[in-house]
C-alpha cells in the first residue's frame, strides 16, 4: 500500500451511500493514478454494510462507527474528521461532494489544518507537483484554474462533474474507528421537515424536468411530477413560479436557487433569463420546450421543441410509457 | 441580554452584468456592481431580529478594495448605522483563506454575539468565507438558513437550515456564525432618507497593518493559475415534425444519443 494516500470522505442519505460519493471516487482515481496515491474512503456513521460497499471502490475505508454520528451535524463531524486526521496523519488530498455538509465541513477544515481549498470544482488534475482545480466563476460565466499549494489539499466536488468509475479492482479492507466526543458541542438538532415532493433530490438527480410559468398554474405541476416519476427524475422550477409561491425554493434553479449537473434537463415553459441558464447550463443534455420559438432558453439548449408545455407532458409521458 | 450583530457585506457584479474572458489572467466584467444577493438577505435578516429587540447594536463590516464601500453603503442605506471598510485593493485577488483573516481580525475586536453573512457571493461563488469566519473564531455555523427565530431572554436561537430536500431546524447559543440562504428574509428597497443618509455617510477604513494578520497572505494557500472560457454547446436541434410526432421525433433523438434507454 503506497503510503501517500487521498480521502474521500463518503456520505448518506435515506439509507444509502449518494450518487455523488460514488462520483467522488471518479475524481480520486483520476489523481491517484498519476502519482501512485492510495485512494481511501471515510465514512462517518452508517451501518456496516455502507462500510463494505464503499470498500469495493476504495483499498482502506476508515469507518467511524459511533451512534453520535448517526444524523450528521456540522461540529460533529468536523471534530471526527479533526480527530481522524490526528491519529492517521494527514493524507495528500480530501474530496468531498460540494452538498450542504460537505460546504460546511471543508471550508473549516482548511483553516484547521491551514491549507487551501477549492468549492465547486468540475475538474481536477496534476500539473507538475500542483494540483490543479477547475471551477467556475460568476454564475459559469468565466472558469478559473487554481493550483493548491499546501497538503492536504481539499477539494468539494460538483455533483454531475465526474463518472462513476467502472470495473475497480479494490476490494479494500473496513477498518472501524472509534472517537471521543464531548457531550457539547454548540448544536442540536431540534426537527427534520421534508420539502420535496418527488423521490429525487435536485442536486443528486440523473434526470431533471424543470417547470416555469408556461405551466399555467401550481396544479399543474402534477403533470410534471408524472412525467418525472416516469423519468425517475426529480422536479425543478424556475424563479419566476418560486417567487409566486407554486413551489417550495428549494426546488429553484438558478443563480439564487441551485446549480445542477444532471445528464439531462428538461426545461417546460421557462423562457430561460440568465438567472435560470446560470443553474442549469452545465447540465450534459439539455432539452427545452416552449411556446415561443424566440425564447432564450433555446440558444442554451440541445434540442429544441416550439409548443405549449400543458399539451407536450401528458404526450411526452404516454410515449415514453409506451416504449418501455 | 443585548445581542451585537455582525453581517459580512460584499459588492459583486450584477447577475447579468456582462463576464468575459479576455485573457488568461484577466477578466472583462461590466460596471454593474451591488451588493451581493445573498448579503442582502444577511443585511435584512439582522434587521428584522433589531424589529424585535431594539436594542441590539448592528454592524456591517466588509473587507476588499474601494467598491467595498457601495456594499457598505448599501447596509446603511437599509437600516444599519454602524459600518467598517477593511484593507484595500489588494484583497481582490486574495484566497479565502486571507479575506476571513481580514474579517476576523476586526469581528475578534467586536466580538460579536452572532455574525450573519451570505451562503456564498455572487461573483467567485466559492461559499467559504462564513465557514472559515466561524472556525478563526472558533464559534459553531450554520450554512444555508431559510428561518431565524430567538426566543425572549436572547440566549438561545432556533435556525432552519436548507439541507438536501430537507429543512433541519437546529437550536444554538451564542456566539453563532449563520449564512443565509434565500427565504431567510425579503430584503427591503431602502427609503429615500436613508439612501441619502448613506450617499453622505463617511465610511471608516482600517488599513491592513493595523490588523492582526498572524503572518498570512493574500495567495498564501491558493493562486489561481489561469482563466479559461467555459464550454461552449453546439447549436440548438429544433424538432421539425408538427405535434405530436414531434415528441416522438425529440424521444428518437434522445435514445439515438443513449440518454434514454
Amino acid at each position: 500500500m503506497a503510503d501517500k494516500k487521498i480521502w474521500v470522505i463518503a456520505e448518506i442519505r435515506k439509507g444509502n451511500l449518494t450518487r455523488s460519493t460514488s462520483q467522488l471516487f471518479g475524481a480520486a482515481y483520476k489523481i491517484a493514478d498519476q502519482k501512485n496515491l492510495d485512494v481511501v474512503g471515510v465514512l462517518m456513521g452508517g451501518e456496516k454494510s455502507h462500510a463494505e460497499s464503499l470498500a469495493q471502490k476504495a483499498s482502506l475505508v476508515l469507518w467511524i462507527n459511533d451512534p453520535g454520528l448517526e444524523t450528521y451535524e456540522a461540529t460533529r463531524y468536523f471534530h471526527a474528521i479533526w480527530q481522524l486526521i490526528e491519529s492517521k496523519g494527514k493524507p495528500v488530498v480530501i474530496l468531498a461532494s460540494a452538498s450542504s455538509s460537505g460546504l460546511e465541513l471543508m471550508p473549516r477544515l482548511a483553516i484547521r489544518c491551514e491549507t487551501g481549498y477549492a468549492s465547486f470544482c468540475v475538474d481536477i488534475w496534476w500539473e507538475g507537483s500542483e494540483l490543479v482545480a477547475r471551477r467556475p466563476i460568476y454564475g459559469g460565466r468565466a472558469y478559473e484554474e487554481l493550483a493548491l499549494i499546501k497538503e492536504p489539499a481539499l477539494f468539494t466536488i460538483r455533483s454531475g462533474a465526474f463518472s462513476i468509475p467502472g470495473n475497480l479492482p479494490n476490494s479494500g479492507k473496513v477498518e472501524t474507528i472509534t472517537l471521543t466526543f464531548s457531550d457539547d458541542l454548540g448544536l442540536k438538532l431540534i426537527e427534520r421537515k421534508s420539502t420535496t415532493s418527488s423521490k429525487q433530490e435536485l442536486s443528486e438527480a440523473e434526470c431533471v424536468v424543470a417547470g416555469g410559468r408556461g405551466l399555467g398554474s401550481p396544479e399543474n405541476f402534477k403533470l410534471l411530477e408524472e412525467l418525472a416519476q416516469e423519468l425517475d427524475a426529480a422536479v425543478g422550477s424556475s424563479r419566476a413560479v418560486v417567487d409566486s409561491g407554486w413551489r417550495s425554493h428549494d426546488e429553484q434553479v438558478g443563480k439564487s436557487g441551485k446549480t445542477i449537473s444532471p445528464d439531462l434537463y428538461i426545461a417546460f415553459g421557462i423562457s430561460g433569463v440568465i438567472h435560470h441558464i446560470l443553474g442549469m447550463n452545465t447540465s450534459k443534455v439539455i432539452v427545452a420546450i416552449n411556446k415561443d420559438p424566440e425564447a432564450p432558453i433555446f440558444r442554451n439548449s440541445d434540442y429544441g421543441l416550439v409548443g405549449d408545455a400543458l399539451e407536450v407532458i401528458p404526450v411526452l409521458t404516454k410515449e415514453l410509457r409506451s416504449r418501455r | 441580554m443585548k445581542l451585537k450583530i455582525a453581517v459580512l457585506v460584499k459588492q459583486v457584479p450584477d447577475h447579468e452584468a456582462m463576464v468575459q474572458v479576455k485573457s488568461e489572467q484577466e477578466l472583462e466584467i461590466e460596471d454593474r456592481y451591488v451588493c451581493s444577493f445573498f448579503d442582502e438577505i444577511a443585511v435584512e435578516a439582522a434587521l428584522n431580529i433589531e424589529k424585535n429587540h431594539p436594542d441590539a447594536e448592528l454592524f456591517a463590516l466588509s473587507a476588499g478594495g474601494k467598491r467595498s464601500i457601495d456594499a457598505l453603503r448599501r447596509a446603511i442605506a437599509m437600516g444599519i448605522d454602524q459600518v467598517v471598510h477593511l484593507g484595500d485593493e489588494s484583497l481582490e485577488a486574495s484566497d479565502s483563506n486571507y479575506t476571513a483573516q481580514v474579517l476576523v481580525a476586526r469581528l475578534r475586536i467586536l466580538q460579536p454575539d452572532l455574525v450573519i453573512c451570505g451562503k456564498q457571493a455572487g461573483d467567485d461563488d466559492y461559499a467559504a468565507v462564513g465557514p472559515m469566519v466561524a472556525e478563526l473564531l472558533d464559534i459553531p455555523h450554520i450554512s444555508g438558513a431559510v428561518s431565524l427565530d430567538t426566543n425572549p431572554d436572547l440566549n438561545m436561537v432556533n435556525v432552519g437550515c436548507e439541507r438536501e430536500g430537507e429543512i433541519w431546524y437546529l437550536e444554538s447559543g451564542f456566539p453563532l456564525l449563520i449564512s443565509a440562504e434565500k427565504g431567510l428574509a425579503e430584503p427591503h428597497v431602502p427609503v429615500v432618507t436613508r439612501v441619502m443618509k448613506a450617499m453622505k455617510a463617511n465610511i471608516q477604513n482600517i488599513p491592513l497593518n493595523e490588523l492582526e494578520l498572524h503572518g498570512n497572505k493574500p495567495q498564501g494557500r491558493i493562486h489561481r493559475i489561469r482563466y479559461v472560457e467555459p464550454p461552449s454547446r453546439p447549436e440548438v436541434i429544433m424538432m421539425q415534425k408538427p405535434f405530436p410526432e414531434n415528441i416522438s421525433e425529440l424521444v428518437n433523438y434522445l435514445q439515438e444519443k443513449g440518454i434514454l434507454s
